[in-house]
C-alpha cells in the first residue's frame, strides 16, 4: 500500500470513527428530552433522529466544512512550493488524519472521565495543535481561532435569549391566562406555523443553497409561508380534536399539546445538529480526499465536499445512534424529566435556531452548549424548578481544557505519523 | 450530553410537599393524644407521644435532606431564602406538635370534665387549619408547572388568606379556653392551671406556624 492510499484509508476510518462518536453521544441531546417528557417513545425518537440527522448532514453539512480545514491553519503553507517542499500536500493529509484521531481520542478519554467536552471544540483544538507542531506558533491563524472561540461564548447566549423569549411568550399568552386550555387551542396553531416558517426558511437558505444559487427571497418566502400556513391549519384541527382528560389539570392539557410542538423542535435540533456536527468528522476527510484526487501535487484553497463523503458522515452518525446512542437517549430521558414539552420546546427552538445561524456563517459551535444555554434561558424565565448554575463553570472549564488537550494529542500523533511515514 | 444532565438539579417542590405530609400526619395525632389524655389513659398518651416524636424526627431528616440539596449555586424560580423560611416554618408546626405531646406526658394533669369537649373542638380546629395549609403546600408542584403565574397563583394566595383567618380564629378560641381555665382553679390546682396554659399556648403555636408558612408562600408568589 502506498503512503498516499494509506493516508486516504486512515482519513476515512478516522472520519467514520468521529462520526460514530457523534452519533453515539451527541444525538441524545436532541431527542433525550422529548423521550423524558413522554412526547416520544424511544423507538420513535431513534427513527426520527436518524432521519433528521442524516438529512441535516447530507443537505446542509457542507457549508461548515470549509472553516475547519482552512480557517485555522494557513493552507497555502502546505503548497509544494511552500516551506515543506514537495511533501507539503502529503503532510497536510497526515495533519488532517492526526487531527481526526486526536479529536476522537480526546473525546473518548474525556467521556470516560465524565468531562462535558464538545466534538466541535475537540476538532478545532486538534487542527490547531497540528498547525503548531508543523509551523510553530505562527502556523495558526490566531485571529480566526479567536473568532471561533468567541462564537462559543455567543452561541449559548443567543440560544438562551431565544429560549427565554419563547418561554416568556408561552407564559404570558397561555400559562398566565384564566383558561390555559382555550388559550392553547387558540394560539397553538400560530406557534406551529411560526416554527415551521423558520424551519422552512432555514431549510431553503441552508440546505438548498448547495443545489440552488441564492434562492430569490420572494418565492422562498411565499413557499415557506404556504407550508407554514398549511401545517398550522392541520395542527389546528389536531389540537381542537385533542380534548382535556376529565378531571386533569389544565396544564396537563397544555403540556400534551406542546408535546407535538416539542417533537417538531426536537427534529429541528437533530437536523441542525446533523448539519453542524457532521462537518467535524467530514471536513478533514474531504480535505484528504481532494488531496488524493489531485495526486498530492497541489493544495486546494476551496475544498468542495464530495456528496459521498457527506453520506459517509451521515451513515457514521446513524450507526453510532443505532449501536450506542439509543442507550444514551434512554439515560438522558430518564434523568431529565424537568423538560416538560413547554420548556423543552422553548429550549430546543432557541438552540436549533442558533446552531443553524452559526453553521450557515461557517462557525463551528457546540450544539450541546447551545442547548445548555437554551435550558438556562428557560430557567431565567422561571420555567424550571432548579438549575445547577455550576454546570456553566464546567462548560467554561471544558472550553479551557479541550483546546490544549486535543491540540497536544493531535500534535503528538502527527509527529509520530510523520516519523513513521516520511 | 453530561453537561445537559448535570444542569438539572432535584426539584425542591415535591420534597417540600412530602415534608408537609409528614408534618400533617403528626398534627393529626393530636386528636388521639388528647382523647387518651382527657380520659386519663396515661399508657396510651405515652404511646401516641412516641408516634408523634418519631414523625417529628422523620420530618427533621427530610428537612435536612432538602436543605442539603439547596446549594447557593442553584437557580430557582423562587427566592432561595423564601424557600428555606417556608421549610423552617413548616417544620415548626411539627416541633410545636411534639412540644404539646411532651407537656402531656410530663405530668398527669386532670382535665376538668366540662372543658373536655371544648379542648377536643380546639384540637380539631387546629387539625383543620393544618389540613388547609397542607393542601396549599401540595399546590407547590402545580404552581411550578404553571411557572408561578396565572389562575393557580390567585388560588394559592386565596388559600394563604384563608389560613390567616383560621389562625385568627384559633387565637380567639385559645384565649376563650384559657379564660375558662381559671374557673377551675380550685378543682385542678394552680399547677394544673399553669400546665394547661402552657399546653394551650403550644397548641396555638401550631396554628401560628401554619400561618407563617402560608405568609411565606404569599411572599414567594408576590415577588413577581
Amino acid at each position: 500500500m502506498t503512503p498516499e492510499l494509506l493516508l486516504l484509508g486512515l482519513a476515512l476510518a478516522a472520519g467514520l470513527y468521529t462520526a460514530w462518536t457523534i452519533g453515539a453521544n451527541d444525538v441524545a441531546n436532541a431527542m433525550g428530552t422529548s423521550v423524558g417528557s413522554g412526547a416520544l417513545t424511544l423507538t420513535a425518537a431513534i427513527i426520527l433522529a436518524g432521519i433528521f440527522e442524516f438529512g441535516g448532514a447530507v443537505l446542509v453539512g457542507s457549508s461548515v466544512t470549509g472553516t475547519i480545514s482552512k480557517g485555522i491553519v494557513q493552507i497555502e503553507l502546505f503548497e509544494p512550493t511552500g516551506p515543506l517542499g514537495a511533501d507539503g500536500p502529503r503532510i497536510l493529509a497526515l495533519a488532517m488524519v492526526a487531527a481526526l484521531f486526536g479529536c476522537a481520542a480526546w473525546l473518548h478519554t474525556a467521556t470516560h472521565f465524565g468531562l462535558p467536552v464538545s466534538t466541535t471544540h475537540s476538532i478545532v483544538g486538534a487542527v490547531a495543535g497540528v498547525g503548531i507542531v508543523t509551523f510553530g506558533w505562527s502556523g495558526v491563524q490566531w485571529l480566526s481561532l479567536l473568532g471561533i472561540v468567541a462564537s462559543w461564548v455567543i452561541s449559548p447566549l443567543l440560544g438562551g435569549l431565544i429560549a427565554f423569549t419563547s418561554f416568556v411568550i408561552i407564559r404570558k399568552t397561555i400559562l398566565r391566562q384564566d383558561d390555559p386550555v382555550a388559550a392553547t387551542k387558540r394560539l397553538g396553531p400560530y406557534m406551529v406555523a411560526v416554527v415551521v416558517l423558520i424551519m422552512m426558511l432555514s431549510f431553503i437558505y441552508k440546505a438548498l443553497k448547495n443545489r440552488l444559487d441564492s434562492p430569490p427571497l420572494l418565492p422562498a418566502l411565499a413557499a415557506s409561508a404556504f407550508v407554514a400556513v398549511t401545517v398550522g391549519v392541520v395542527s389546528g384541527i389536531l389540537i381542537r380534536r385533542t380534548q382535556p382528560r376529565p378531571g386533569a389539570r389544565p396544564y396537563d392539557y397544555v403540556e400534551r399539546v406542546f408535546a407535538m410542538l416539542q417533537v417538531t423542535t426536537a427534529c429541528f435540533v437533530a437536523f441542525a445538529h446533523g448539519a453542524n456536527d457532521v462537518a467535524n468528522a467530514v471536513g478533514p476527510v474531504a480535505a484528504v480526499v481532494s488531496l488524493y484526487q489531485a495526486g498530492y501535487s497541489a493544495v486546494m484553497s476551496h475544498v468542495t465536499v464530495p456528496f459521498w463523503v457527506l453520506v459517509m458522515g451521515g451513515i457514521g452518525i446513524v450507526v453510532g445512534l443505532a449501536t450506542l446512542g439509543y442507550k444514551v437517549i434512554a439515560t438522558i430521558g430518564h434523568q431529565i424529566t424537568e423538560m416538560t414539552p413547554t420548556r423543552g420546546f422553548s429550549a430546543e427552538f432557541g438552540a436549533a435556531t442558533t446552531v443553524l445561524i452559526a453553521s450557515s456563517l461557517g462557525m463551528p459551535v457546540s450544539t450541546t452548549h447551545t442547548l445548555v444555554g437554551g435550558v438556562i434561558g428557560v430557567g431565567f424565565a422561571q420555567g424550571i424548578a432548579a438549575l445547577n448554575v455550576r454546570t456553566v463553570r464546567n462548560i467554561v472549564n471544558s472550553w479551557l481544557a479541550t483546546l490544549p488537550a486535543a491540540a497536544t494529542v493531535a500534535g503528538l500523533l502527527f509527529l509520530l505519523g510523520r516519523a513513521i511515514i516520511f | 450530553m453530561r453537561s445537559l444532565v448535570g444542569l438539572f438539579a432535584r426539584s425542591p417542590f415535591g420534597s417540600l410537599a412530602e415534608h408537609a405530609a409528614r408534618v400533617h400526619e403528626a398534627v393529626e395525632l393530636l386528636r388521639p393524644l388528647f382523647e387518651a389524655f382527657i380520659e386519663g389513659n396515661w399508657d396510651e398518651t405515652q404511646k401516641v407521644y412516641e408516634r408523634i416524636s418519631k414523625l417529628e424526627h422523620k420530618a427533621d431528616v427530610l428537612k435536612n435532606e432538602i436543605r442539603d440539596h439547596l446549594p447557593k449555586s442553584l437557580f430557582m424560580p423562587v427566592d432561595r431564602g423564601d424557600l428555606l423560611r417556608f421549610l423552617k416554618e413548616q417544620d415548626g408546626i411539627a416541633d410545636r406538635t411534639e412540644d404539646v405531646a411532651v407537656l402531656l406526658v410530663m405530668r398527669r394533669t386532670v382535665t376538668p370534665p366540662d372543658m373536655r369537649a371544648a379542648v377536643l373542638d380546639f384540637v380539631d380546629y387546629l387539625i383543620q387549619t393544618s389540613a388547609a395549609w397542607l393542601s396549599a403546600a401540595r399546590e407547590l408542584t402545580v404552581l411550578q408547572e404553571a411557572s408561578f403565574t396565572g389562575p393557580e397563583v390567585e388560588k394559592a394566595i386565596q388559600r394563604a388568606k384563608d389560613i390567616s383567618d383560621m389562625e385568627w380564629e384559633a387565637d380567639k378560641r385559645q384565649a376563650a379556653l384559657s379564660e375558662k381555665l381559671f374557673d377551675h382553679e380550685a378543682e385542678i390546682g394552680p399547677v394544673g392551671v399553669v400546665m394547661w396554659m402552657n399546653v394551650l399556648r403550644e397548641l396555638g403555636g401550631v396554628a401560628n406556624h401554619a400561618e407563617n408558612t402560608a405568609d411565606v408562600l404569599r411572599l414567594m408568589l408576590a415577588r413577581r
